[in-house]
């Protein structure tokens, strides 16, 4: 899933600034398992803003909306209609949804609420973990189900550094991690040797295409036998 | 408009299965008040206490069930840190957060409400009109 995190009331605020009549429309999928942009956190940042906006004196009207995909431009149609008499509307979705509404939206304009973080999981309840750097070659067969690009810190792809210590990556050291982050290679090794298959360790891997991933400009996946 | 401060409580009706009273001694101790029966504590959301500060209330005040008693096991536990992320909301507003409070009762004690209702309506009148909320003006006034 896509986790996000919100922007600071105050650069919202700066986004929308001048405009009377807000619509505020989340996304109850990637971001709602988040708690960053679901209904709920819809109906507490427009309480938030309504009251921050009545200190600096001024009174918006904020509606609410929420649909399953932002991404999805079918899942939009709810949003559309209910941006209609808008002066803007502020999305709490992913980047890929904040740009689908605004691309269904021409004439009103579309801020996004929340900064996009990463692909990942749920790893504990209030943690999520970075775990897919979309790469565009992905080599999880190789290495356990376990992402060096994305979970390993140099995102190194032929075993750990010199820096990893007592199973944890030397990154530890230099900021604070709670919890501490684990060597991504040392839970490959783990992994593999759980499963008796650390001879995968010893397969020659060809070089890795990095021009799938965010080396070869703007991404996209086109299936002949889907389009109309 | 009138100038008494309204507080709305949230009760859990295990911790305090009747809220008359409380209303009364609010009312009694000059404040406006009004009460919510919630089945636990759990079931109240962030969102809810920010709406209330929004749209009605200069004071939100949840009465819950200890931490260990909770009729659903963590409810009252979770709905502590709910209600302390709804006030850093009120921090980054500029708000108090006193504005939402939280006292827990245990379930099947007597209650002294009369301190508690003491409690609730100091707070409320230190804390004066919220000025966040909608018919309260940009600027804080004092309650009368």
């Amino acid at each position: 899933m896509i986790v996000g995190t919100r922007k600071p009331l105050a650069e919202i605020q700066g986004m929308v600034r001048g405009a009377r009549r807000l619509l505020l429309a989340g996304c109850d999928t990637c971001v709602a398992e988040c708690v960053a942009g679901g209904r709920k956190e819809v109906g507490e940042l427009a309480a938030a803003l309504m009251m921050a906006f009545r200190l600096s004196g001024q009174e918006v009207e904020i509606r609410e909306t929420s649909v399953d995909r932002q991404c999805i431009h079918e899942f939009l149609l709810e949003v559309v209609e209910a941006a209609a008499g808008a002066e803007a509307v502020i999305s709490l979705a992913c980047g890929a949804g904040v740009q689908a509404l605004a691309a269904r939206l021409p004439e009103t304009p579309v801020f996004p609420a929340l900064n996009t973080q990463f692909i990942g999981e749920t790893a504990e309840r209030g943690l999520w973990l970075e775990n897919c750097r979309g790469c565009g070659d992905c080599m999880l067969g190789l290495t356990g189900g376990i992402c060096p690009i994305s979970r390993c810190a140099k995102s190194l792809l032929n075993g750990p550094c010199g820096g990893a210590a007592g199973g944890l990556c030397e990154i530890n050291k230099a900021k604070k991690f709670d919890p501490e982050v684990p060597c991504a290679w040392l839970q490959i090794y783990d992994r593999l040797s759980a499963l008796g298959q650390l001879e995968r360790l010893l397969e020659l891997a060809p070089p890795k295409d990095w021009s799938q991933g965010e080396a070869g400009g703007p991404r996209r996946v086109l299936r002949p036998d889907q389009r109309p | 408009m009138s100038k008494k401060p309204e507080v709305v409580v949230l009760a859990c009706q295990q911790a305090l299965p009747e809220t008359g009273p409380l209303v009364e001694a609010l009312e009694g101790a000059g404040l406006r008040a009004r009460a919510v029966p919630e089945p636990c504590s759990s079931k109240i959301e962030a969102f809810h206490l920010l709406r209330l500060l929004a749209v009605e209330a200069d004071c939100v005040w949840v009465l819950a069930c200890p931490e260990d008693a909770c009729l659903l096991r963590e409810g009252s536990r979770r709905l502590g840190k709910r209600l302390e992320h709804a006030r850093e909301y009120l921090r980054e507003i500029g708000l108090e957060p006193e504005r939402l409070n939280l006292t827990r009762l245990s379930p099947g004690e007597p209650v002294d409400l009369t301190r508690l209702a003491t409690d609730m309506a100091d707070t409320a009148r230190t804390l004066g009109l919220n000025p966040g909320c909608r018919g309260r003006g940009p600027k804080k006034e004092q309650p009368q």
